[in-house]
């Protein structure tokens, strides 16, 4: 069932606290259609060390992770909605055609690499450098590419 | 200024040690897609980028959207293109905004040119409408019932 009780989990930009779901205001998740919830949830939780904060439930509510400043939102594939009836929500059909991706700005890429290759995040290759940035791509159990990126030293936003 | 703070741990972008998580979307004009999430949602524009390839950053909540054109491969993602959406009604992941009061941002945003698939309908756990933006990406705003923590 859809977990109550998880302890908040605040966010703060500035004076502004964020939390989910927000009080006032709002908090901004990454969305998924995933093919296996609990697959997802641990996939996330390995190897990023996101914590798990509900594991959905039969009626349709989703699986609910944080990740840094971020939350993320698991829920299986489906048909139109009355909310948006012409969408068909699936898993990557084909994950080489992307026009969306969580991209995990890091501190150490290098670090990173060997830690979450470690978990056992597959990486479509090693970090390679690139304009502003060094750069490599994980993919989900789902076929997802996962940007993880480094800025230059002196360059604020690679 | 540009940082987010979980519990004691606080997050910049980019970071100083440790993570910070963004969402990239693939767009055709950058100046756009900054203009319409700096308009509709009060988005804070770091950087509009530049043409040598450094895409548009903005600020919304507690994230950051990473704004760039499509491409082919590169060199550390051999098989993969970006492109903005081909099929907007095909979608397998999207922004997802969470709010306290989804007829108030129904209203709001709406009233800053968001267009809208549908208003705000009832739904299990949830009250939930749909937005366009300007490449077609949809955003999902939503807001959990009050026996919900997480809807």
């Amino acid at each position: 069932m859809a977990e109550s009780k998880s302890s908040a989990s605040p966010v703060q930009v500035g004076q502004k606290s964020y939390e989910m779901p927000p009080k006032d205001g709002m908090t901004i998740a990454h969305f998924m259609v995933v093919a296996d919830i609990e697959r997802s949830l641990r996939f996330y939780e390995t190897v990023f060390g996101s914590r798990i904060l509900s594991r959905g439930d039969s009626k349709g509510a989703p699986g609910y992770l944080q990740l840094a400043n971020m939350w993320l939102i698991v829920n299986v594939g489906g048909g139109p909605t009355p909310d948006k009836p012409s969408t068909t929500l699936s898993v990557p059909a084909d994950p080489d055609s992307v026009s969306t991706f969580m991209n995990i700005r890091v501190a150490d890429i290098q670090a990173c690499y060997k830690l979450w290759k470690s978990r056992g995040a597959t990486f479509i290759t090693e970090p390679k450098p690139k304009y502003g940035e060094t750069r490599c791509y994980i993919r989900d159990p789902d076929g997802y590419i996962i940007e993880v990126g480094q800025s230059n030293l002196g360059v604020t936003y690679g | 200024m540009s940082e987010v703070q979980v519990g004691q741990k606080t997050y910049r972008m980019p970071p100083k040690d440790g993570i910070a998580v963004a969402r990239f979307i693939t767009v055709a004009d950058i100046e756009r897609s900054a203009r319409f999430y700096e308009k509709v949602f009060g988005g804070r524009i770091m950087t509009m980028g530049n043409n040598e390839g450094a895409p548009g950053f903005i600020q919304i909540a507690n994230t950051w959207l990473i704004v760039y054109f499509g491409g082919g491969p590169t060199p550390d993602k051999p098989t993969v293109t970006l492109s903005v959406p081909a099929a907007p009604d095909s979608v397998s992941s999207f922004m997802n905004i969470r709010v306290a009061d989804i007829h108030a941002c129904y209203e709001l945003w709406k009233g800053r040119g968001a267009e809208f698939l549908t208003e705000p309908k009832e739904k299990y756990g949830e009250t939930r409408c749909y937005i366009r933006d300007p490449d077609g990406h949809i955003i999902e705003v939503g807001q959990s019932k009050p026996d919900f923590a997480y809807g």
